[in-house]
Parts: C-alpha cells; sequence; structure tokens
C-alpha cells in the first residue's frame, strides 16, 4: 500500500528534521541544548496530527486509514474468535435465508419474460356464473379482433390434443406442441433464431394453409437435430405425420411459461367447430399486445363493455352465463396464481424478520462488547482520534463480520435451494434456482445494511461516551451510561417480541404441515409404485389400446415377481400429470338440467386392479370387475362428493342405477358403485366429484375412448419389493412394447403424496 | 476536522494568502519547511507566526498541484531535510495570486480611505 503513495510517506521524517533543525537553531542561538529540544517541541505543537493533517494532502489517504482500520478489525476479531464466530453465524443465518427466498422470489416473480416489451402483453379471459374460463373459443376471439381498439394485436394457442411424439436423429420423444396462431410469435415479438417461421397472411391471424409446418424451440433443435443449420425444410414426423421445418426459436424462448425445454409449435388449423360454441368447440389461450396508446385498465373497460355482445351470440343459455363478462390480465403477473405469490410474499417477510433478528441479536452482541472495550476506546479518544474515526473503525468492524457472515450466508442460501431443489421444482416449476447477479446485489445491500443496522448504534453509543470517566474508572465494565442501559433494553424488547412473532408463525406452520399429513386420503400410498406413462397412440392408430397394448403389458408386469397387483389408470391421485374434468353435456335449460350441467367431475379411466392396488372404499354398490366387458352393461362408478353434488342430498340409492353417460350412441351407462372420497387433486384440496369408468369396456369407436384413451396412463402397482430393485425390468417391458414408453418416469405413491 | 480550528495562525490569514506567501518565500530560492517559517517570521516584521499544522498541508497541497516540487538535500550546517523550490508554473500562480492580492488590497484601501 506504500506503492500508490510514495510521496505522503515521509512526513513524519521530515518532521522530524524540522524539530531537529529548530532545535539545532535555538541551541545556535544561545539556548541551552537542554532546553532547546522541548522549546523546538512546544513550538511545532502535535507532530501526529501535522502529519495526519499533512498526508491527508494526499489521495490514498481515507484508504491507508480504511486499511489500517482493517487490520485493527482483523486483530480484534482473531483475538476473540468466538465472539467472531458466533455473530458470523447470526448473520449467516439471516442473510442465508433471506437471500434464498430472494432468489426464489426473484425467479418467480421478478422473471423478465423472453418476449419484446413484455409489459404490453396481456390475457384475456371471460368469466360467468362458474368463473374464470381462461380459454374461450374461435368466434369471440375474432369479435374482440374486429370490434375492440386497445390492441395492436391479438393471438392465441392451444395445447394440441394427446400426447406429441417427435421423430428426430435418436428416436421419438415426446414433446410439448402447441398450435398457434400464425401471428402469435409476432404478437410476442420474436422472430425464429433459424429459418422464417410461419407463412402469415397479410391479416396474419390464422388459416395459412400451410399446417403442415412445424416451429422447433432451441432445445428441440439441439437435443435431436445435432444444432444442425439444414434442419430447416426437413420434414420430420410427429406422431407419425409429417411436417416441415420452417424454423427454430431463438434459446430462452418458451410458449406457454413456465417453460418446458421441449416445445414444438404448428399453426393452428381452424376446423368447422371453430365457427361454433357449443361443445365441441376448441378452446384457446388469448395472448394480445396493447396499443401504445391503451393502459391496462383503459383496456379493461373496453373488453367489458364488449363483452354483452359476445354473450349474446351464445344460443345456449347455459354457456352464455358463463361468459357474461371478460377481463384483462398482465400478461406476466397471469403466469402467478395469487397463493403462491402470497405463500411467496409471507415467507419472504419471515425471512427478513430473521434476518431483522439476527441483526438486532447481533448489535446487542456488538454493544455489549463496545461496553468492554470502552476503555479501549477511550484510550484511543485520549490519543487524539477523532469520533468519526472511532465510529468509522467500529463500522468497519461491522462491515468485516458482515461480509463474513454473507460469504457464509452465500453458502447457507445455495445449501437451503438445493435442499428444497423438488419441492421447488414440484410447486413452482423452478429448476437449479441459483442466486442470480439481482440477488447478489441484493445480498451486497443486505451486508452493508446489516453492518449499519448492527454496528451503527453500538459504534454511536461507543464514541458518544466520554473518556475520562472510562479511563478514570479502573474495571473495563463500569460506567455504563444510562443511555446504554435504556438502548440494551429496547434491543432485548424489541428480539423477544420479534422472536415471538417467528416462534408463533412456525407454529401456525408446523401445525398446518401436521394436519395436512394426517389429512383422510381415501387410498393408500404404502408400497405402491407409480410409472407415468406417456402413450404413443399414434402407433396404435386402428387398434383397440386395450387389447394390443394394455392387457398384454398389464400380464407381462403382473408375472413379475414381487408385483402383487397392477393397474393402469389414466392417473393416479394426486399425480399432477394429467388431469381430465368431465362436464355434463345433457340437453335442456331446465334449471335441473342446468344444476347437473354445473357439476365438473375429475374423470378416471382404470383398467382393473385399480381398488386391489390403491385401496378405494367402496361405500355401497360395486366396484369393476372381470365381467364388466366392452359387450356388456357399461357402468361406472362415483364418488361421495358426486353423490352430494348430483342428488343435492346425501342419498345414494338416488343416484344409484342412474344413467348419467353413454359410451357410445346406444351404450348409457349406469352407475353400478359408490366410492368414499379420495383427495385427488392435492392434499389440500377438498375432494371433488369423481367419475371412474373401466377401460376394458371403452372400444376406439366410442367418444370417451377417444378423449381418455392414450393420452396419458398410469402404472400403480403393489409390489413387496424394494421398488428400486423392480424399475429396470418394468422398463424393460415397456420398452419392448412400445419404444417411447423407455421415458416413462418412475415414482412411488409415498413421494407422491410427500410432493403434493 | 474539528480539530483542525486549533491550528489556525495567529493572525488570520486572508483566505489563499498562505501559498501565496509561501510561493512569494520560494522565490528566493529553494528552502525547507522550517526555513520558510522563519523566513515568513522575519519578513514580516516578526508579526506572522505560521503554525506548523497550517504550513506542511499547504506545502504538500502546492506539491501536488504541481506549483513546487521537493528534494531532500543536505543543509549547510550537513542536515538531511526535504527543500522545496517553485516551479514554473508555480510562477504564474505567484503573479496572478499576487496581481489579485493587490487588487483587494486597492479595493480595501479605496473603501477605507472614502471619508463619510
Amino acid at each position: 500500500m506504500r506503492l500508490w503513495r510514495p510521496r505522503a510517506n515521509d512526513v513524519d521524517e521530515e518532521i522530524a528534521t524540522h524539530i531537529s533543525i529548530a532545535t539545532a537553531d535555538r541551541i545556535a542561538r544561545g539556548t541551552s541544548p537542554e532546553e532547546a529540544r522541548p522549546a523546538a517541541l512546544r513550538e511545532f505543537g502535535n507532530p501526529l496530527l501535522v502529519g495526519e493533517t499533512t498526508r491527508r494532502m494526499w489521495a490514498g489517504e481515507w484508504l491507508e486509514h480504511i486499511l489500517q482500520d482493517i487490520r485493527y478489525a482483523w486483530r480484534q476479531m482473531r483475538r476473540s474468535p468466538a465472539f467472531t464466530l458466533t455473530v458470523i453465524a447470526i448473520l449467516a443465518l439471516g442473510l442465508g435465508a433471506t437471500l434464498a427466498m430472494f432468489t426464489v422470489v426473484e425467479n418467480v416473480l421478478l422473471q423478465v419474460l423472453p418476449y419484446r416489451d413484455a409489459h404490453h402483453l396481456v390475457t384475456i379471459y371471460e368469466f360467468g356464473r362458474r368463473g374464470d374460463q381462461p380459454r374461450v373459443p374461435w368466434l369471440d376471439i375474432q369479435q374482440w379482433r374486429s370490434s375492440s381498439r386497445s390492441f395492436e394485436s391479438i393471438g392465441f394457442y392451444r395445447a394440441a390434443n394427446g400426447r406429441s411424439f417427435l421423430e428426430g436423429d435418436s428416436g421419438a420423444q415426446q414433446v410439448s406442441h402447441q398450435l398457434v396462431s400464425t401471428n402469435l410469435f409476432h404478437v410476442l415479438g420474436i422472430s425464429p433464431a433459424l429459418g422464417s417461421g410461419v407463412t402469415s397472411t397479410p391479416e396474419g391471424f390464422a388459416n395459412t394453409g400451410d399446417e403442415q409446418t412445424v416451429i422447433l424451440s432451441d432445445s428441440v433443435w439441439r437435443d435431436y437435430f445435432g444444432a444442425r443449420q439444414d434442419v430447416i425444410g426437413r420434414t420430420v414426423k410427429i406422431s407419425g405425420k409429417p411436417y416441415t421445418v420452417v424454423g427454430v426459436m431463438p434459446r430462452g424462448f418458451a410458449l406457454p411459461l413456465p417453460a418446458t425445454s421441449l416445445e414444438i409449435w404448428t399453426p393452428v388449423a381452424l376446423q368447422p367447430e371453430d365457427d361454433d360454441r357449443i361443445g365441441q368447440t376448441p378452446f384457446y389461450s388469448v395472448i394480445a399486445r396493447l396499443n401504445t396508446t391503451a393502459t391496462l385498465s383503459s383496456a379493461q373497460a373496453e373488453i367489458k363493455t364488449l363483452q354483452p355482445q359476445v354473450a349474446a351470440q351464445y344460443t345456449d343459455q347455459y354457456r352464455r352465463d358463463l361468459v357474461t363478462s371478460a377481463g384483462i390480465n398482465d400478461y406476466a403477473g397471469s403466469l402467478v396464481k395469487p397463493e403462491v405469490l402470497h405463500t411467496l410474499l409471507a415467507l419472504f417477510a419471515a425471512s427478513a424478520l430473521l434476518w431483522i433478528i439476527a441483526c438486532v441479536n447481533v448489535a446487542a452482541l456488538l454493544l455489549a462488547r463496545g461496553t468492554v472495550r470502552q476503555r479501549e476506546i477511550a484510550v484511543r479518544g485520549a490519543l487524539g482520534a477523532g469520533r468519526l474515526r472511532i465510529v468509522q473503525q467500529l463500522l468497519l468492524e461491522g462491515l468485516m463480520l458482515s461480509f463474513g457472515g454473507s460469504l457464509l450466508g452465500l453458502g447457507v442460501a445455495f445449501g437451503l435451494l438445493s435442499l428444497f431443489a423438488h419441492g421447488l421444482s414440484m410447486e413452482l416449476n423452478l429448476h437449479h434456482a441459483t442466486p442470480g447477479w439481482r440477488s447478489i446485489a441484493v445480498l451486497l445491500a443486505l451486508t452493508l445494511f446489516s453492518a449499519l443496522v448492527s454496528a451503527l448504534w453500538p459504534a454511536l453509543s461507543s464514541a458518544r461516551t466520554s473518556i475520562e470517566p472510562a479511563l478514570r474508572q479502573g474495571a473495563p465494565q463500569s460506567g455504563v451510561s444510562r443511555a446504554q442501559r435504556c438502548t440494551r433494553s429496547l434491543l432485548v424488547v424489541t428480539q423477544i417480541s420479534l422472536a415471538l412473532v417467528l416462534l408463533v408463525s412456525c407454529g401456525l406452520l408446523l401445525r398446518t404441515i401436521y394436519i395436512l399429513r394426517h389429512v383422510p386420503l381415501g387410498f393408500r400410498t404404502d408400497n405402491i409404485l407409480v410409472g407415468s406413462m406417456a402413450i404413443p397412440s399414434y402407433r396404435f392408430a386402428d387398434q383397440d389400446l386395450n387389447t394390443t397394448l394394455y392387457a398384454p403389458l398389464l400380464q407381462r408386469i403382473r408375472a413379475v415377481p414381487g408385483v402383487e397387483a397392477a393397474n393402469l389408470m389414466t392417473e393416479v391421485p394426486l399425480g399432477h400429470h394429467f388431469n381430465m374434468v368431465f362436464s355434463f353435456s345433457a340437453e335442456g335449460n331446465s334449471a335441473d338440467a342446468v344444476r347437473r350441467r354445473d357439476i365438473r367431475a375429475q374423470f378416471r379411466a382404470v383398467n382393473s386392479d385399480a381398488q386391489r392396488v390403491l385401496g378405494f372404499t367402496m361405500l355401497r354398490g360395486r366396484y369393476f370387475n372381470q365381467d364388466d366387458t366392452a359387450g356388456s352393461q357399461a357402468v361406472v362408478v362415483v364418488n361421495r362428493e358426486f353423490v352430494k353434488q348430483y342428488s343435492q342430498s346425501h342419498d345414494p340409492d338416488k343416484v344409484m342405477g342412474q344413467s348419467l353417460m353413454g359410451f357410445a350412441k346406444d351404450r348409457r351407462a349406469i352407475v353400478v358403485g359408490i366410492l368414499d372420497d379420495t383427495r385427488q387433486i392435492s392434499i389440500t384440496e377438498q375432494p371433488v366429484p369423481e367419475i371412474q369408468v373401466y377401460f376394458p369396456q371403452l372400444t376406439p369407436t366410442s367418444g370417451t375412448y377417444q378423449a381418455a384413451g392414450g393420452v396419458a396412463m398410469s402404472l400403480a402397482l403393489r409390489t413387496s419389493r424394494n421398488p428400486s430393485s423392480i424399475v429396470p425390468e418394468l422398463r424393460a417391458i415397456m420398452t419392448h412394447a412400445s419404444p417411447e414408453l423407455a421415458n416413462t418416469e418412475f415414482t412411488t405413491m409415498t413421494q407422491i403424496f410427500e410432493d403434493s | 476536522m474539528a480539530r483542525k480550528s486549533g491550528y489556525k495562525n495567529r493572525i488570520e490569514l486572508v483566505q489563499g494568502t498562505l501559498d501565496m506567501l509561501i510561493l512569494q518565500t520560494l522565490q528566493w530560492g529553494p528552502q525547507h519547511g522550517y526555513g520558510i517559517v522563519q523566513a515568513l517570521h522575519t519578513h514580516s516584521g516578526e508579526i506572522l507566526q505560521v503554525e506548523t499544522g497550517s504550513l506542511y498541508p499547504a506545502l504538500h497541497r502546492l506539491e501536488r498541484q504541481g506549483w513546487v516540487r521537493s528534494q531532500w538535500r543536505l543543509t549547510e550546517s550537513n542536515q538531511r531535510a526535504r527543500f522545496y523550490q517553485i516551479t514554473a508554473a508555480g510562477k504564474k500562480q505567484l503573479a496572478s495570486d499576487h496581481d489579485r492580492w493587490q487588487q483587494v488590497v486597492g479595493a480595501i484601501a479605496a473603501i477605507m480611505q472614502t471619508k463619510p
């Protein structure tokens, strides 16, 4: 540190020279040598202070002070390692928790959408008597488009029916396949990184005539086509059908959000059904770009006044009631569910509270130490150190402790994030969250702030202590001023109250977790292995999946040693991969018919053995058995909640034997059994109505088969063996049945329950 | 910097005049700190006693501005000391300080001589 200020350095020597010349001068003028030097010294003044003020003329002097203070602080820290480590650990805890939470908040709430001017993007939704309808028919979009003035452009998209498999260089892979309006990428303001994209009509809306074109996401391009430039123009097969690749989107682009990595987009081909607003009409998600003149609220007002005209077009009274109003959401904001937002903010507040408690704790510790060091500080003051200098010194010590704390806190944050990585990816679709630059900036700010908060008060109070009594008194601990006592009491009170708040909130949280863990699920979770399969139904297009895929597969799986029972069902409870909701389509506008149409039921197609594997409880009637075949009377099983809503009483007999739905023309299914309620969606949500059908009864010609078959299937099996030892055998059987099934994910029911 | 007030000159110097006085002293040849104090004391008719607390910061400030330069040399009595020497820039500065000083003196004098 002597390098950058060589000039300021020999001030001391210069001062010594001055004094010795002055002494010599006095002697030469006749003063005695004994008196000359003291006189010269007297005349000179305070050499230390002169040196200091002189050196201050040179830039870098303050740096020298800080370095001095840092060296001193370092010595202080090393002298009392227990104290230092305690303070650092406390701060690390507070900072680490806050940083980890901020990282989550940053990733979820502050994410920058990969679109141009994303703050101008909105979603439009309809709502009516049954709540929000986020997806709307094409006709409504068309009407908004022609009548509204708030939007620069409106685009729409929906997921392709069923599962899509893309045949790349390395076999077929399941991909997320969205059908998009041809102008949608334009609405988002993103063009392909490679290729021209889909051709858009001058209108740029939909129906271009080249529906057999596909745009790939960057990950698909890299993973399946080796990032080759010549992929443009190539014909690839999606679920067996040929498509021409016309574009590759830039890295980081995703639609819909939150992102899945393997995505492909093809243009929507509008069907005759799109010109209607009845049961079979496809529903789309809408993304619109606001005009430069429009604001969220002005567009909101406009769409509200427009919507009655749209609703008037509905011929079906029931459906009209569902779309009586419309609203607009900021697109980025609509991606975070309100309950997630509230939970996140609550957790963030809790971690901030933890940080404040940590700071208060550290402040109390520093204050106590300040009292112990009063003598030392008084001596420094007596030697000429200004108060500012003493405060600077103590603040620097606080800052160093704080930096130590934040270094350790960074580790704590990484630890916490990896500890909860599984939960984060389940709940928030957040993978590999690491503190980004914003989080690091926040950490730095917190560090500085921690140092200020925790060290400023003790520093000021130490510096304010009058020097004289502290020096005069023998015992270093005595001489606590009234103000200091007051300060300390205040700190203790703050600390205890903050800790109480945290304790109570923790207690409440634990209680909630306890209650959730002991909620009756309505099914068993022990010893159940679950395989989530994506069915490549296009391979079995003209065949009955029951006989060509499911039955042989189940037969092989049941033969595996250790498998006690095995079942295929559209989705295990709490599964979250695939959700099918059944709405009644009964005709009629009578009050009773409308009420019955308001029932939305979880739809589950099961194969066999479902009751043996999951242990559903029958309340009334029977479950499916081997005698239910494609030729026998069609039957369904419902749950207790269904009975409650359907009959508005708890009388199961009113529902038993009822015909609720038809599997095909002239094939009505009747209710033969009533199940006890189960938790279907998550352990926190109340049971919803459920209707189960038996897969072997469905033939490829039935509408139910077409909707439910060959989309997703979960294998659930009860095993007496260690699940991990059985997985390779199962995987081999799956792969043998169809190569696409090689990627089936296996987990245990217990794990699914934990995640829920 | 509360303590700085303790190191004022005994006769309050007009702001900025210390620099001018030092530069003027150095016009007569290179000098060390003690020598400058003595020279100012003598030439002011023993009225001005510059405090070291003002002198040394001023010298170092002047040097940083390039108006003086310094060098360790031996005094006549074979003592190693830092000698300050005025530079060309310093001479220019002195000239302009001097002009300004004379204007101020003239102006003050004009006011003081005006009879009510």
